[in-house]
């Protein structure tokens, strides 16, 4: 995949699990937690639907390092 | 959206406004030292793909669980000033919606379920609370409150009770904090649970041991997550 169709299946993850957000407004490089509301429950379930959509695993060790939409592109590229 | 919003805010103004009236609510906390906590999950965790990942919640929710099957008094209905206790322990969980409001659906016998289960119900019901698809018999059920504003920051939180039921458990943020304990000092992760009860019903000596009781059994996490209560 490139880094916009990854782009892509990031966000439609993240609108799966938080319908009213505007995929449009979220900012690559701007904290996630600070443009959407989400709790850990919200998180964890957008990581899971990430893992369904695009087979990538994310050890619990590297979770917290993925603060941002682009560094979550970068990673789930080297990890494809 | 804004009709559905607005009609919620009455729905919770009516039930909040006449859980005020009518319950003299005491309050009480208690600092919880999850060092043995979160290094079982962090443990856990780690050999486990992302499906089956674990929040700290539902280990938070065991231990409510396995703490009213020995105070029973915070687990239950006051009707007409009599309160009825609960054999069931139906935990209803607060989740607030982005679009406004809240709900508390309820996790079904969260002592007699796993780890695992709970954990995986969890967070379906945030999921289908975000998406607006609960069942109205999850939102009745509940036995107790449960809410958990740490997330969004806050240290600590003194719930409003959810009438009929007599009792509502918080718990705020896990900050790291400077932690005395066997003569030493040490930083540990720590949150502060807080106890709202229905004085009718219990007193506050109760529901001190009650919290403390929490506190004790999330000190054995393993205990805890395996077994049934």
């Amino acid at each position: 995949m490139t880094r916009d169709q990854l782009q892509a299946a990031l966000l439609e993850a993240l609108t799966g699990i938080a319908p009213e957000i505007d995929p449009a407004a979220i900012e690559p490089t701007k904290l996630l937690r600070d443009q959407v509301d989400l709790d850990s429950a919200d998180w964890l379930n957008f990581l899971v639907a990430v893992h369904g959509k695009l087979g990538i695993d994310i050890p619990d060790a590297d979770v917290g390092k993925l603060t941002t939409l682009a560094k979550l592109v970068d990673y789930c590229e080297r990890r494809q | 959206m804004a009709e559905r919003a607005a009609q919620m805010r009455k729905v919770i103004a009516s039930a909040m406004a006449r859980s005020k009236r009518e319950i003299p609510h005491y309050y009480l906390a208690e600092d919880v030292p999850l060092t043995a906590a979160t290094a079982w999950l962090t443990q856990a965790n780690a050999a486990r793909p992302l499906p089956d990942r674990l929040l700290l919640a539902p280990l938070l929710l065991k231990a409510v669980a396995a703490a009213l099957r020995r105070y029973p008094e915070f687990n239950g209905y006051c009707r007409d000033e009599v309160f009825s206790p609960s054999e069931a322990i139906h935990l209803g969980v607060a989740i607030s919606l982005r679009a406004g409001g809240l709900v508390t659906p309820a996790l079904m016998d969260v002592g007699r379920k796993d780890i695992d289960t709970v954990n995986r119900e969890l967070l379906d019901l945030v999921r289908r609370a975000r998406a607006g698809s609960l069942r109205s018999a999850e939102l009745s059920s509940g036995t107790i409150t449960v809410t958990s504003l740490g997330d969004q920051g806050v240290a600590a939180v003194y719930g409003v009770i959810y009438p009929p039921q007599v009792a509502l458990v918080g718990f705020g943020r896990v900050t790291e904090r400077p932690w005395a304990s066997d003569g030493g000092l040490r930083v540990a992760p720590v949150l502060t649970a807080t106890l709202a009860a229905d004085h009718r019903v219990s007193d506050g000596h109760r529901g001190g041991l009650f919290l403390a009781a929490i506190r004790d059994l999330l000190q054995n996490p393993a205990e805890l997550t395996q077994a049934p209560t």
